[in-house]
């Protein structure tokens, strides 16, 4: 065969070759970055982050991976404890319903407050709204899958 | 002293540059730049044998020698110059976007070496216009995935940028020259743009902006009919203008092309807020029945239909540019002529008109074959891939259906004129994304990746909410509660 011929065959083989290489190469680091994030712990549901937190329990940046329900307050027996002068040892209660967030105040002394406003009976709550109950500060984050 | 520099170093804004090693980015990007010198290989041997062989020189011809050495350095090394400001700037972006972006906008390159540099572009030709392009558009790229730190702009803004979206269909309507029976673009001076590429990156941040806030709406089904849900009736309002606005870029604009675009993007949006099955399914019937009346009533509708269906019927004529793209398709066969030996010019003319705009599928089909553009069609997957990756861990509803819908316009756009050079649907005259020979649309698709990178920096601050008006919420919030 005339070499020329061969180079020219050679030269458009390999460059589908590369394509094909760069094709393989992020596909491995695709691959290796999902089963990271499978291997990641979280909820299904959505996490509540923790903004400002005086008494320092919750500590400030801590992150509450949520379930369907969660209760809020004082007293040790509930989910998310908040452990603060001005809430309730029984303050609100979070609640995952159709698709979307709601939160419902338990009649708290101090009331809860969804991004600034006091909430009466239940409110909807939407991924980066901020919720505060007494000094401490939330905000409702989708899940990290 | 030391704590007046504190309190100095406090007022100041915090400029942090600390860079951060991207080692997969610039692993990808070596790959690219070997295909893509390979390419050139390729594509300068196969120039210089068919040269010599057309002047009958019966010597050897040096076969190692690339094809256009000044344009893929030039290329190549604003490659590395984007990877370098990225890291220098240290954030914790995405490293797979830049890599895919660079070889999709490189093919592009050695494509336009390839075809006739008199075919468009001022700037000394084909190739060179289109690397302006390329690098203004890895330019955007970069800026916007340094300097996008906050999104608030473009989340409060939302019905100023419907309102710009808007302004923009009504400047082509007043200014718009018509190219081939569709009025695209807008002329300014000597360059001409088509504010259909804008328009669709301003289409998703409004879509994402009014999705976000009226999801919780959006997902109550408080309207029925039958046997079918429907959010509540007021609601439903933006589905109807967005169906009319497909509707009037159809009869207006006649671009075929953007409306398909906008209405699937946004019944994917829609799908993406409320996971509700049962709307985009009326968003499609919907569409059928938009479809139809387009088609029985507007004759330039009819002509295309008509020629997908069977393009054979006036193969030199109306059927032209898409029989000649399946013969492309066909002499390509399973791994394609190889670049650069594609047909050559039928007398002065390329053997598809418009073939660097619309059909440079086609031509890469021609010398690649089927193995090289399921390797371009992969590319595609993997801009999706990141951008719904992006999506799944962003932090609000907002973030996660901007990226999607980001991600979505490329995908979707890239399937559109694919499907349309291959014949599966009706062609329609857009853009291949990256690929392409212009500049809008290599300017509004680095837009849409650059915002993709910034979005993806999991450090990047969330705007304090805004305080909800919505006394309509409550009141169903109590309905739903009673």
């Amino acid at each position: 065969m005339d070499p020329a011929v061969l180079a020219l065959w050679v030269l458009r083989l390999l460059f589908l070759g590369v394509l094909y290489a760069f094709l393989w190469s992020v596909v491995r680091v695709l691959l290796r970055d999902l089963r990271v994030a499978a291997r990641e712990p979280g909820a299904a549901l959505g996490r509540l982050i923790v903004l400002a937190s005086p008494s320092g329990e919750p500590a400030v940046g801590t992150a509450f991976g949520l379930d369907a329900i969660a209760t809020l307050g004082r007293d040790v027996n509930n989910a998310i404890v908040v452990d603060d002068d001005f809430v309730s040892s029984a303050h609100a209660t979070l609640t995952f319903r159709g698709r979307a967030w709601y939160v419902e105040d338990l009649q708290s002394t101090n009331g809860t407050f969804v991004n600034g406003s006091r909430i009466e009976g239940i409110s909807p709550l939407a991924f980066g709204d901020e919720l505060q109950l007494g000094q401490v500060r939330f905000r409702l984050d989708r899940a990290r899958p | 002293m030391t704590s007046g520099v504190v309190a100095a170093r406090r007022t100041l804004p915090r400029i942090a540059l600390r860079p951060r090693l991207r080692r997969r980015e610039l692993g990808l990007l070596l790959v690219v730049a070997a295909a893509l010198v390979v390419g050139s290989l390729s594509l300068g041997a196969t120039q210089r044998t068919l040269a010599a062989h057309l002047n009958g020189d019966t010597k050897p011809v040096p076969l190692l020698g690339l094809a256009n050495p000044g344009l893929l350095a030039i290329y190549l090394g604003a490659l590395a110059l984007a990877h370098t400001v990225l890291t220098v700037a240290g954030r914790r972006t995405d490293q797979i976007l830049l890599p895919t972006v660079g070889l999709l906008g490189g093919i592009s390159l050695l494509l336009m070496e390839r075809l006739p540099q008199t075919l468009a572009g001022g700037l000394g030709g084909l190739a060179q216009t289109q690397l302006v392009w390329l690098l203004l558009s890895l330019g955007l790229i970069t800026t916007l995935a340094v300097a996008v730190r906050n999104d608030a702009w473009l989340r409060r803004y939302k019905y100023t940028w419907a309102a710009v979206g808007v302004g923009l269909l009504a400047l082509v309507l007043v200014l718009g020259h018509t190219v081939n029976g569709q009025r695209l673009g807008i002329a300014v001076g000597p360059f001409t743009a088509q504010p259909s590429e804008l328009l669709k990156v301003i289409l998703v941040i409004f879509l994402a902006g009014y999705l976000s806030e009226n999801q919780p709406l959006l997902v109550e089904e408080s309207t029925r009919l039958g046997p079918i849900r429907l959010p509540p009736l007021p609601y439903l309002a933006p589905m109807v203008a967005m169906w009319a606005m497909a509707l009037g870029i159809v009869v207006i604009e006649r671009d075929l092309g953007a409306a398909l675009l906008f209405f699937l993007v946004f019944l994917l949006l829609l799908y993406v807020a409320t996971a509700r099955v049962s709307y985009v399914a009326l968003g499609l019937v919907a569409a059928a029945v938009g479809g139809f009346l387009v088609y029985s009533l507007l004759g330039y509708v009819r002509t295309r239909v008509d020629i997908w269906l069977n393009p054979f019927a006036d193969p030199n004529g109306a059927g032209y540019q898409v029989v000649q793209a399946l013969h492309a398709f066909a002499r390509g066969g399973l791994i394609g002529t190889g670049l650069g030996n594609g047909l050559p010019l039928i007398g002065g003319n390329l053997p598809i008109p418009a073939l660097h705009t619309d059909f440079p599928f086609a031509a890469l089909g021609e010398e690649l074959g089927l193995v090289g553009i399921l390797a371009i069609l992969g590319l595609y997957l993997v801009v999706i891939e990141r951008g719904l990756r992006i999506a799944a861990s962003a932090p609000d509803e907002f973030r996660a259906i901007l990226a999607a819908g980001l991600s979505l316009v490329v995908g979707v756009q890239a399937f559109i004129i694919l499907a349309g050079n291959l014949k599966l649907i009706p062609l329609t005259g857009i853009t291949l994304p990256f690929i392409s020979y212009g500049g809008s649309s290599l300017l509004a698709n680095g837009l849409v990746v650059g915002l993709l990178i910034a979005l993806s920096d999991r450090g990047a601050e969330l705007p304090p909410p805004t305080p909800r008006r919505g006394n309509r919420l409550r009141r169903l919030v109590d309905r739903g509660a009673a």
